[in-house]
C-alpha cells in the first residue's frame, strides 16, 4: 500500500497561457495534504497532472522514487492513483452498483457480469456512509434519482472501489452536508491509518483545518508555501493564497449596515415549492437578508419560486400587491432579478459573446432593427462599472476567468436596475479577490435601496454581510438570526435543526 | 416504497409500454382476422417481419450507443444486390456460403465507413449516415442495375420450414434475443450503455468511448447484411430500392419499443416488439378494408399515437400532480 | 494527450482554410465547382448557366430557410415535415387558384396559413408533449402525406396561373428570374431576423443553453413553437415558388428537397446541435448542393456510361468530405 509521490518543478502551458510555472507537491503514505490556492492558481492543473489526465511540459513526477510519465489516466489508476471530482464520471441512467464497478465489474468466468457479487460489494461500500444517507441509496437505485450529495458519495465510493494507494479529493465536499462530511472525514482518518495517501483540494478553510496534516499553497502557478498545519494558522494560509492581507477587509466590509425604515419590497406567506415546505418572510428595500442552512434545505427553491421559475403555493407580494409569477419574464417586469450559482449551466451562454450575455434579458429595449450602437454603449458602461477584465465585447464569454464571468452574470441584471435581487450562492468557485469586489458591490446596491435576498453556503459570508439571516432546515425556517444572535454557533446549530 | 420499486422495474424494462401496445394490436388484429394465431399464419407473418427484425437489432445497438444509422436500409439494398447477383438456383452450398460471407463482409465494411466518420471524425450521425446511404445505394446499383436474381430453392425451403413445430423464422428471433442478452451481460454491454448515457462520464471512467461508438456501426452494418439475407430469401429476388422504407421503419420500431433516441437505455427486445406492432398495424389496416386512399393517413396517425403515447402519459401525470 | 485521429499533413493544408467563416468557404467551394463545370463542358460557364444554377438554388434555399431556424433553435431541432409541406402547399395553390391570376394572393395566404398551422402542431408536440423533433416531424410528414392522399384521392386537379411563372421562374429583370431577386430579399430579411431582432438573439440563446435562457427571461416554449410555425410557413412559401417553376404538381414534389435542405444548412456552417449558424451559410450551401447536382448531370451528358449509380456515390462522398470540414462535433475530452 505504501506510496510516495513527488512532483517537482512542474510547468504546464495551455496555448499561450502558463497555468503552472513551478508546481510542487510531496505526498507520502498515511498523510493528508491540503492543496490550496485561489482560482487560477494552478491547483486543478497540478491535480490533473498527478492523475494523468494532462501531461506536463516540464518537470519531474516521481512515484515511489521512479520517474514516471503518464500518457493516459488509466496509467495513473494502474499505479493506484485515483481522483474524485465533482460528479464528473457518473452515468445518470445506470444504477449505483453499475456506476461504482464500471470498467472493473466482477465477472463470472472472466466473461459475463456477476450481479450478485456486484450487489454484495456495493452494499459493503455503502455501509461506510450508513446513517448519513437516505434509505433510497441502494445498489439498485438509478443515480439520476439521487440527491447531489448522495451522487458525490457514489463518486467517492467509485474511487474507493479501485483500492487506491493515493486518493485525491478535488472539491469533493461541495455537495455534502455536515453529517456526510463528518462520515467522510472519519473514513479519511481510517484510510490514513491503513497507509493511504490523501490529497484534499478545497476552498473550505474549516475542513482543511479539521482534516489535513499539511498544507501546500499555490499562487499564480507557483508553489509558494508548504507547511505542517500544526505550525501555521488560517490567517497565514489565506495571506499566502492571495499574496496580501485581504482578510481584514472582508471583515470590515460587512459592518456598514444601518437599519433604515424603508418600504417593504417583498412579502411571503406560507410559500411552498418542491423542497420548500412553508416559508414566510418580509424584506425591505435596502435590506440584505441572508438565507442559511445546509445545502438543499429549500433555499434555491425559495429563490426560484419568487423568480417565477418554479410553481409554488402560498402568497407572494411585491410592493404590497399580490403577484403570481409563472415565468421569469413575469418577475422581470416587476424589477426582480436572479443570479444563479452555477454560472456555466444556468447563468451564461458560454459560446456567445460577452455582449450577447450582457444583453440577453434586455434586447426588447433596443427596438427593431436592434440599435446595436446603443446596446454596445450600455454594455460597455456596465462592464466598466463592474471592472470586467476582457479583451473586447465580442469575445466569447468563455474566455473570461471565473470572477469576471460572474460579473457578466450580475451585470446583465444590474443594467436593468432591479429593485429585488435574488442571489443563489453566487460566490461559489470565485476567488478571494473577486469576492471582495462582489461584497463591495452588494453594499453599494444596498445603500442605493435595492432589496437583496442572498443564499450562501459560506457561513462566513453570511455572518459578515447580512443584517439578518434566515436559517432553513428541512424546507422550513429553523431560526431568524440578527444582531447579537447572528453568530457562527447559532448559525450552525440552527442549520442542524436544533434550537441554538 | 412499492412506488419506487415499480418505477425501477419500469425504467429497467423499457419495453413494457410496447408490450401493452402489442397486446392491443394482437387483440384488434384477431378480431379482424380470426386465424391470426394459427401456425401457418404466424409463420407467414414472421417471414415478412424477419428482415426488419434483424435490421432493428443493429439499429438498436447504434441508438443505445448514442448514434443513429440512417444508411441501414441502403446497406440492406447493397446486401440484397450482392446476394441476388451471386446466388442462383444452380449455386452449390459452398458458393452460397461464400456469397453470404461476402455480403456480411460488405455490411461490416459499410459499418466501418459509418463508424470512422461518426466516431473518429466526429461527424454528426444523422446527416452523415444519410450521406453514406447514397454511397451504398449507388454501389448497389452498380452491382445490380435491374431487378433480377433467382434464389436457390434449398435456402428458400429452409426459410419456410417449421422445425419442432415453430416457424424457422421464430427460432431466429429467439436466437437474436439470446445474442442480445449475452452481449448485455458483458462488460462491453455496460460500456455501450455508459457511452450512450453520458459519454463524458464514460470517458473519465476510462472507457474507450470512440471505439465503442465505432463498434456500434459495425454491428449495424453486419445486421443490415443479415437482414438483406432474410429479405433476399423471402422475396427470392433482388431489387435496387428494396431497402428505402426499411430505414424509416427501423427507427420507428426502435422508438415504439421504448428506446430513447438520445441513447443510454432501452434494448433489442422492445425494438423487436416494435416491428411486430408495425406489422400488425399494417395487417389491421388492410383487413379493416380501410379506403385505399386513407391507408397512409390512418397508418401515420396510429404510429403517431403510439409514439407519443409515453409522452401523453407523462403529461397527464404532471397535470394530475398539480 | 490523446491526439484525435488526424493526419498532420492534411491539417496543415486545410488549417488556413478553416479560419474562414463557413459561409465564405462554402461560397468559394461553389465558385470552384462552377469553374470545374466549365472544364467538363465549356458551355457550362456562362451567364445563362449561372443564372439557371442560382435560380434552382433559390428554390432549395427558400425551403431551407425554415430548416435553418429550427436547427439553430437547438434541442435536436429538425423539421422532417418540410418536404410534405412543400407538396401540400403547391397542391393547395394549384387547386385554389385554378389558373386565375386574381386568386394567387388567396392561394398564397391559405398555403402560408396551413404551413404555419402544421408547424405550430410540430412545435406543440415537441414542447408541450415532449416528443423529440425527429420523431414528431417525421410523424407529421406521414400525416400530411396521408391527408394529401385522402383529400385528393390521387386526383391532382387545378392549374397554375400565368402570373406565377412569369414572376417567379421566367426572366424578369435583366434576364434574371423573380425568384432570385426574392431569394436575396429573403436573405436580407433572414439576416435582420437572426442578427438584428430580439427574436433572433433569443433564438441563438435557446440553441446554446435553454436553462440559462429561461432564467434570463426567454420564453423558451413560445420561441420553439413560433420557430416551428415559421418553418412550416417558409416551407409553404417554398412550395408556392416551386409551383411557379414546375407549373404542375405531383405527389412527391417536395420529397427531393427535404434532405438537401438539411444538408444545405449543415454545409453552410450551422451546427446541428444548435446555437450557431446563419442564413448566408444556408444560401451558400444551397448553391453548393445545386452545383454538385448540375455538375453530375453535366458529367453524365458527356459520359453516358456514368449512370445514376455513380451520381449517388459521388454525391454521398462529396457530402461526407464537406461535413468533415465543419460538421465536426466537440471532442469528448472537451
Amino acid at each position: 500500500m505504501a506510496i510516495s509521490l513527488s512532483a517537482r518543478h512542474i510547468t504546464k502551458r495551455y496555448g499561450g497561457v502558463l497555468a503552472l510555472s513551478d508546481g510542487n507537491l510531496e505526498v507520502r503514505s498515511g498523510e493528508v495534504v491540503a492543496l490550496m490556492g485561489a482560482n487560477g492558481s494552478g491547483k486543478s492543473t497540478l491535480s490533473k497532472i498527478i492523475t494523468g489526465v494532462v501531461a506536463p511540459n516540464q518537470g519531474q513526477l516521481l512515484i515511489d522514487g521512479d520517474e514516471t510519465r503518464f500518457t493516459h489516466p488509466r496509467m495513473a489508476r494502474a499505479l493506484g492513483i485515483t481522483a474524485v471530482y465533482q460528479e464528473l464520471s457518473l452515468i445518470p441512467d445506470m444504477t449505483v452498483a453499475e456506476n461504482i464497478w464500471l470498467r472493473h465489474e466482477p465477472r463470472f468466468l472472466g466473461f459475463s457480469l456477476n450481479p450478485f457479487e456486484m450487489r454484495a460489494r456495493t452494499s459493503a461500500l455503502l455501509a461506510l456512509f450508513k446513517g448519513a444517507v437516505s434509505a433510497a441509496l441502494e445498489p439498485g437505485t438509478q443515480v439520476k434519482s439521487l440527491s447531489p450529495g448522495e451522487r458525490q458519495i457514489v463518486e467517492i465510493l467509485k474511487a474507493l472501489s479501485t483500492n487506491p494507494r493515493l486518493i485525491i479529493l478535488d472539491e469533493a465536499t461541495a455537495s455534502l452536508d455536515n453529517q456526510q462530511v463528518g462520515k467522510l472525514f472519519e473514513l479519511v482518518k481510517a484510510w490514513k491509518a491503513d497507509g493511504m495517501a490523501v490529497v484534499i483540494v478545497s476552498h473550505r478553510m474549516d475542513e482543511i483545518l479539521r482534516i489535513a496534516d499539511r498544507a501546500s499553497v499555490l499562487r499564480n502557478g507557483k508553489t509558494v508555501y508548504d507547511e505542517q498545519l500544526a505550525n501555521t494558522d488560517e490567517h497565514t494560509l489565506i495571506s499566502q493564497m492571495v499574496g496580501e492581507t485581504v482578510v481584514q477587509e472582508l471583515k470590515t466590509l460587512g459592518s456598514s449596515k444601518e437599519p433604515t425604515e424603508r418600504a417593504i419590497r417583498l412579502e411571503m406567506q406560507d410559500v411552498a415549492a418542491r423542497t420548500l415546505r412553508g416559508i414566510s418572510l418580509t424584506l425591505r428595500d435596502g435590506e440584505l437578508l441572508g438565507l442559511g442552512g445546509l445545502q438543499g434545505q429549500g433555499q434555491t427553491d425559495l429563490l426560484l419560486a419568487i423568480f417565477g421559475a418554479l410553481p409554488h403555493t402560498g402568497v407572494i407580494q411585491i410592493e404590497g400587491q399580490p403577484v403570481n409569477f409563472r415565468h421569469p419574464s413575469d418577475a422581470m417586469q416587476h424589477a426582480v432579478a436572479f443570479v444563479p450559482g452555477d454560472r456555466g449551466t444556468e447563468g451564461l451562454l458560454l459560446s456567445r459573446s460577452i455582449l450577447d450575455n450582457f444583453l440577453l434579458p434586455s434586447w426588447r429595449r433596443f427596438g427593431f432593427p436592434l440599435r446595436m450602437d446603443e446596446a454596445r454603449t450600455v454594455a460597455k458602461h456596465t462592464a466598466k462599472d463592474l471592472s470586467v477584465v476582457m479583451a473586447e465585447l465580442d469575445a466569447p464569454v468563455s474566455s473570461l476567468s471565473g470572477g469576471n464571468a460572474q460579473k457578466v452574470v450580475i451585470g446583465k441584471w444590474l443594467m436593468r436596475e432591479p429593485k429585488l435581487l435574488l442571489l443563489n450562492d453566487p460566490t461559489k468557485g470565485v476567488d478571494v479577490g473577486a469576492k471582495g469586489e462582489f461584497y463591495a458591490l452588494l453594499n453599494r446596491l444596498r445603500a442605493a435601496g435595492t432589496a437583496i435576498l442572498f443564499y450562501s453556503s459560506d457561513d462566513e459570508e453570511l455572518l459578515s454581510l447580512c443584517d439578518r439571516v434566515l436559517v432553513l432546515h428541512d424546507g422550513r425556517q429553523a431560526a431568524e438570526l440578527h444582531g447579537e444572535a447572528l453568530t457562527r454557533a447559532h448559525l450552525v446549530a440552527a442549520s442542524m435543526g436544533t434550537e441554538g | 416504497m412499492t412506488g419506487l420499486v415499480l418505477r425501477r422495474i419500469i425504467s429497467r424494462h423499457s419495453y413494457l409500454f410496447a408490450l401493452l401496445l402489442l397486446v392491443v394490436a394482437v387483440l384488434v388484429n384477431l378480431r379482424l382476422q380470426d386465424n391470426l394465431l394459427e401456425v401457418n399464419v404466424i409463420s407467414r407473418n414472421f417471414r415478412n417481419f424477419l428482415p426488419l427484425i434483424v435490421l432493428v437489432v443493429g439499429q438498436s445497438v447504434v441508438i443505445i450507443g448514442g448514434g443513429i444509422d440512417l444508411s441501414a436500409g441502403a446497406i440492406v439494398t447493397l446486401g440484397n444486390a450482392i446476394l441476388a447477383t451471386l446466388i442462383t438456383s444452380e449455386s452449390s452450398s459452398g458458393q452460397i456460403l461464400l456469397a453470404i460471407l461476402l455480403t456480411c463482409g460488405a455490411g461490416v465494411l459499410a459499418g466501418v465507413v459509418n463508424g470512422l466518420c461518426v466516431a473518429y471524425l466526429r461527424l454528426q450521425p444523422i446527416v452523415t449516415t444519410y450521406a453514406t446511404s447514397f454511397i451504398f445505394t449507388g454501389v448497389a446499383l452498380l452491382i445490380l442495375p435491374r431487378p433480377g436474381g433467382d434464389m436457390a430453392a434449398a435456402v428458400r425451403s429452409l426459410y419456410r420450414s417449421t422445425p419442432g413445430g415453430a416457424p424457422f423464422t421464430l427460432w431466429m428471433v429467439f436466437t437474436l434475443i439470446a445474442i442480445w442478452l449475452v452481449v448485455r451481460s458483458t462488460r462491453y454491454g455496460q460500456f455501450l450503455f455508459a457511452t450512450g448515457g453520458k459519454s463524458e462520464s464514460a470517458y473519465f471512467t476510462g472507457i474507450p468511448v470512440n471505439f465503442v461508438k465505432f463498434s456500434t456501426y459495425l454491428w449495424s452494418g453486419l445486421f443490415a447484411a443479415l437482414a438483406a439475407l432474410a429479405l433476399t430469401v423471402n422475396t427470392g429476388t433482388g431489387s435496387p430500392r428494396s431497402g428505402d422504407l426499411l430505414t424509416l421503419n427501423s427507427v420507428v420500431a426502435v422508438v415504439l419499443g421504448g428506446t430513447r433516441l438520445s441513447g443510454g437505455q432501452g434494448g433489442v427486445i422492445g425494438s423487436i416488439l416494435g416491428v411486430v406492432i408495425l406489422g400488425l398495424i399494417a395487417n389491421i389496416i388492410s383487413f379493416a378494408s380501410v379506403d385505399s386512399w386513407a391507408q397512409t393517413l390512418v397508418s401515420a396517425l396510429i404510429i403517431i399515437f403510439a409514439l407519443i403515447g409515453p409522452g401523453l402519459v407523462r403529461l397527464a401525470r404532471k397535470a394530475v400532480a398539480r | 494527450m490523446n491526439a484525435p485521429l488526424s493526419r498532420p499533413l492534411t491539417q496543415r493544408i486545410t488549417s488556413p482554410l478553416r479560419r474562414l467563416s463557413p459561409p465564405a468557404l462554402a461560397l468559394i467551394l461553389a465558385i470552384l465547382l462552377f469553374l470545374l463545370g466549365g472544364v467538363i463542358n465549356p458551355n457550362f460557364v456562362s451567364i445563362a448557366s449561372a443564372t439557371n444554377v442560382i435560380r434552382l438554388a433559390a428554390f432549395l434555399g427558400i425551403i431551407a430557410a425554415g430548416q435553418t431556424l429550427v436547427i439553430i433553435s437547438g434541442g435536436e431541432g429538425i423539421d422532417l415535415s418540410a418536404g410534405t409541406v412543400v407538396t401540400l402547399s403547391a397542391i393547395l395553390v394549384f387547386r385554389i387558384t385554378n389558373g386565375d391570376d386574381a386568386m394567387v394572393p388567396v392561394g398564397l395566404a391559405v398555403a402560408l396559413a396551413v404551413g404555419a398551422a402544421i408547424g405550430f402542431i410540430n412545435g406543440a408536440g415537441v414542447m408541450l408533449v415532449g416528443i423529440p423533433p425527429l420523431v414528431m416531424t417525421l410523424g407529421m410528414a406521414g400525416v400530411v402525406s396521408g391527408t394529401i392522399l385522402i383529400v385528393t384521392q390521387g386526383n391532382l386537379i387545378g392549374k397554375t396561373p400565368e402570373v406565377m411563372p412569369r414572376l417567379i421562374s421566367d426572366p424578369l429583370l435583366f434576364g434574371v428570374p423573380g425568384v432570385v431577386f426574392f431569394w436575396f430579399l429573403l436573405g436580407g430579411a433572414m439576416w435582420l431576423l437572426l442578427e438584428r431582432s430580439g427574436y433572433g438573439r433569443r433564438l441563438f440563446a435557446i440553441g446554446v443553453n435553454r436553462t440559462a435562457a429561461r432564467l434570463s427571461g426567454v420564453r423558451v416554449q413560445r420561441m420553439v413553437i413560433i420557430t416551428f410555425a415559421l418553418s412550416g410557413m417558409l416551407s409553404a412559401l417554398g412550395g408556392f415558388m416551386l409551383l411557379g417553376f414546375s407549373q404542375t404538381v405531383f405527389l412527391n414534389l417536395g420529397d427531393t428537397y427535404l434532405f438537401p435542405s438539411i444538408a444545405a444548412v449543415v454545409v453552410g456552417g450551422t451546427l446541428l446541435s444548435g446555437g450557431k449558424g446563419s442564413y448566408w451559410g444556408t444560401m451558400s450551401g444551397a448553391l453548393v448542393l445545386t452545383l454538385i447536382d448540375s455538375l453530375l448531370t453535366a458529367v453524365r451528358a458527356r459520359v453516358p456510361e456514368i449512370g445514376e449509380a455513380y451520381k449517388l456515390i459521388i454525391l454521398g462522398v462529396t457530402l461526407v468530405i464537406l461535413l468533415s470540414f465543419y460538421g465536426r462535433q466537440r471532442n469528448v475530452r472537451g
